[in-house]
């Protein structure tokens, strides 16, 4: 490599101080809302919009007319030609990074030939055919219950709807399909070959028909929670029945321990699971492979400085990494550093020992002026001075388990880098089940973009919080 | 536009996507994975809630401890439930019994089948133990009764009797009752009824995210090559076959 900024040399060990420090500022709620507006997150899909209300700019000319709360649609009473339907689509397309959406219809009136429908449209449709009649649209409909969608007539058949019937239309991002519903039951589906955005769409074709629109401001008639979580066990079926190595989950449980340094954890798992029946393949008997040697590396050592950072012992952190590691502390404008100054800022605050944080601070805080990012979480510890309370502001993330536990994972991760048979960085900073789960959404993600953005995305929250059999 | 049309649109789209996968490089690749964000926390709940499960009481104990994560369920619990489970596990069917009532009666008096095997293996038992007598009477007092109210059960308890017409047990048809993996079989059945009376998922989390990751995997095969992990002894990334 010809470059030669300062950059690029740095270190590997900084590389680590780095990655750490960037996710403490993603912790930092301050720091966080300051850069939602600027960064794409990876769960954009909970912000994606959801149709409110119909469209009324770009209505059917005089065929319909749209109520003054955009909920409600009529047929005009004026004797109209035959031919011309009155076609309302809502005012967004249907969000797709999701496993299912949905909207229902109420028929007030039937008008004189009850040729209502409901569907699904792209924003190309012309606005004075009945969707499903067309190519890239699908509707059901009132009169004859036939589910079209722009393949000729009658793909599938449905019951009829009149005056009184709720009907809903669906869209299925799983199975691809759009599925639609009369008075809560799903009444048939049909394959969704429709590509990029469709907007849900009601239509009227006869004098008198009036119908009202549920986007979700009301309780649906269908119980839309059922069908997803039935949809969610289809899929996870599928799912559960891919095999996976014997013992696998073991391995990874106790590569966690290690990597970690969580000692007294592992040694008990171990002594628990030799005498699991059966035998647990993954647990060594005299744990001596060369695997488990590089795992196992300094894990005393680690578990020592783990113990004193967790219980906001930052002085003899520092002392104990300057006699065991003096290597991690050497540089003393370092990131890792930073971080165990800045614990040691938050510690004394804890302790309420404002005075002496303060002359702490001014006295080492200065010299960390080049690094970047570093302006903001002093700002960050800063901020807890403020504060009669200082736990329940907006900086109180500072004072939780969790900031201590941050802090110790990345002196963890120094300590680990300090192994000479350590060669991937990588793996000094993220555990193996992290570097699964990244890869799991990852692919998740990607698999939803190169399906047109149609679907979930993998959630590990929502797999934890999850309580399904 | 004509049917024809939109027909022959169709077939070239097909035949496109068919034939040209997305190509990401590993550096594309790391860079997406980087993007993602795994909370330390999750992670630790993820390990909590595996340790809890599969009944590692005192690895529990002490994770709660070293990682500050909450136990989902009462770890004291835990203690009850891999007492039954080793009960069965090692031949002591009464004893579990008499254990899973003093924890909840509900769970056998609601679940017949559950009840069923826990006296099935009672019987394997005894005659493991050679208690010829013992068994019949066993058989015919207990299991009979329950035999004539259901056909599976009928079979099971004819299937387990037969044991006593072998001479070598070990070689005949039905040996696979005397088998350790009958223990087993048994004792995971009591180990998920009790968690399921405990609103708890019988089986952990962590084995259906390994199982995602393969079929995901799987699935992004078809419309991209990138790096894979197969190995999950190393989680490492391959590099793509190009």
């Amino acid at each position: 490599m010809s470059e030669t900024s300062s950059q690029s040399q740095s270190p590997p060990e900084d590389s680590i101080g780095r990655y750490f420090l960037d996710i403490w500022s993603q912790n930092s709620k301050t720091l966080s809302l300051r850069a939602s507006s600027g960064t794409e997150s990876a769960f954009e899909e909970e912000r994606e919009e959801s149709p409110t209300a119909l469209d009324t700019v770009k209505s059917s000319g005089g065929f319909s007319v749209v109520g003054a709360d955009k909920l409600s649609l009529t047929y005009p009473n004026d004797q109209l030609h035959g031919h011309d339907v009155g076609v309302v689509q809502a005012n967004c397309p249907a969000p797709s990074k999701r496993l299912v959406y949905y909207f229902e219809i109420s028929v007030k009136h039937a008008g004189v030939k009850g040729q209502i429908a409901i569907g699904f449209t792209t924003s190309a449709f012309r606005l004075r055919r009945q969707p499903g009649w067309e190519a890239n649209s699908c509707g059901y409909h009132g009169d004859d219950g036939r589910l079209d969608r722009g393949h000729g007539k009658g793909d599938v058949c449905g019951p009829p709807y009149t005056a009184g019937d709720t009907v809903g239309g669906g869209i299925n991002y799983a199975t691809e399909e759009f599925f639609f519903t009369k008075n809560g039951v799903v009444i048939g589906s049909v394959y969704k070959d429709v590509k990029g955005p469709v907007y849900p769409t009601v239509a009227v074709h006869s004098q008198n028909e009036e119908v009202s629109v549920n986007f979700g401001q009301d309780p649906f008639v269908f119980d839309l929670k059922a069908y997803e979580a039935e949809q969610r066990t289809k899929q996870q079926i599928k799912i559960e029945n891919t095999s996976i190595p014997q013992d696998a989950s073991y391995g990874i449980v106790r590569s966690y321990l290690q990597h970690y340094g969580y000692e007294e954890t592992l040694k008990l798992f171990d002594i628990d699971g030799r005498n699991t029946m059966p035998p647990i393949s993954v647990i060594p008997e005299n744990g001596d492979s060369e695997e488990d040697s590089i795992s196992m590396y300094a894990l005393k050592q680690r578990n020592t400085v783990r113990r004193l950072i967790k219980s906001g012992n930052i002085d003899e952190t520092f002392s104990t990494l300057q006699k065991w590691y003096p290597q991690i502390v050497q540089d003393h404008t370092s990131a890792i550093c930073f971080m165990l100054h800045c614990q040691k800022f938050i510690e004394l605050i804890r302790g309420g020992k404002l005075e002496e944080a303060i002359v702490y601070g001014r006295g080492e805080f200065d010299k960390f002026k080049d690094l970047s990012g570093f302006d903001d979480l002093v700002k960050d510890c800063a901020a807890l001075l403020a504060y009669e309370d200082p736990s329940r502001s907006s900086v109180g993330y500072l004072l939780s388990e969790s900031q201590r536990e941050l802090v110790a994972d990345a002196v963890n991760a120094m300590i680990l880098s300090t192994n000479p048979k350590m060669t991937d960085v990588t793996s000094c900073k993220q555990s193996r089940l992290e570097r699964l789960i990244r890869q799991v959404t990852a692919c998740f993600l990607e698999k939803r973009s190169l399906n047109g953005d149609q679907g979930e995305a993998f959630q590990l929250s929502q797999i934890l919080n999850s309580a399904t059999k | 536009m004509s049917l024809f049309g939109i027909v022959i649109r169709q077939l070239v789209g097909n035949q496109a996507m068919a034939t040209s996968k997305k190509v990401i490089t590993r550096a594309d690749w790391e860079k997406k994975l980087n993007d993602v964000k795994v909370k330390k926390e999750d992670m630790n709940k993820l390990v909590m809630n595996f340790l809890v499960t599969e009944g590692f009481v005192e690895a529990a104990e002490k994770f709660r401890f070293e990682s500050g994560t909450e136990p989902d369920i009462d770890l004291a619990t835990i203690t009850d439930r891999m007492e039954v489970k080793k009960a069965v596990q090692s031949g002591n069917v009464e004893d579990a019994i008499e254990k899973v009532n003093d924890l909840n009666p509900e769970i056998l008096d609601t679940n017949p089948q559950l009840f069923f095997h826990l006296q099935q293996q009672r019987l394997i038992e005894l005659i493991r133990n050679g208690k010829v007598e013992e068994a019949l009477e066993f058989a015919q007092e207990e299991l009979a009764p329950r035999g004539e109210e259901n056909q599976g059960f009928l079979e099971e308890l004819e299937r387990t009797v037969a044991l006593l017409a072998f001479e070598d047990v070990t070689n005949c048809p039905v040996g696979e009752l005397l088998d350790i993996s009958q223990r087993l079989k048994t004792a995971s059945e009591v180990n998920a009824a009790i968690l399921t009376s405990q609103s708890h998922e019988k089986d952990p989390k962590l084995p259906s995210l390994l199982k995602m990751l393969i079929w995901v995997q799987n699935q992004l095969d078809e419309k991209a090559t990138y790096p894979r992990i197969t190995d999950f002894s190393t989680a490492a990334l391959e590099d793509p076959a190009t």
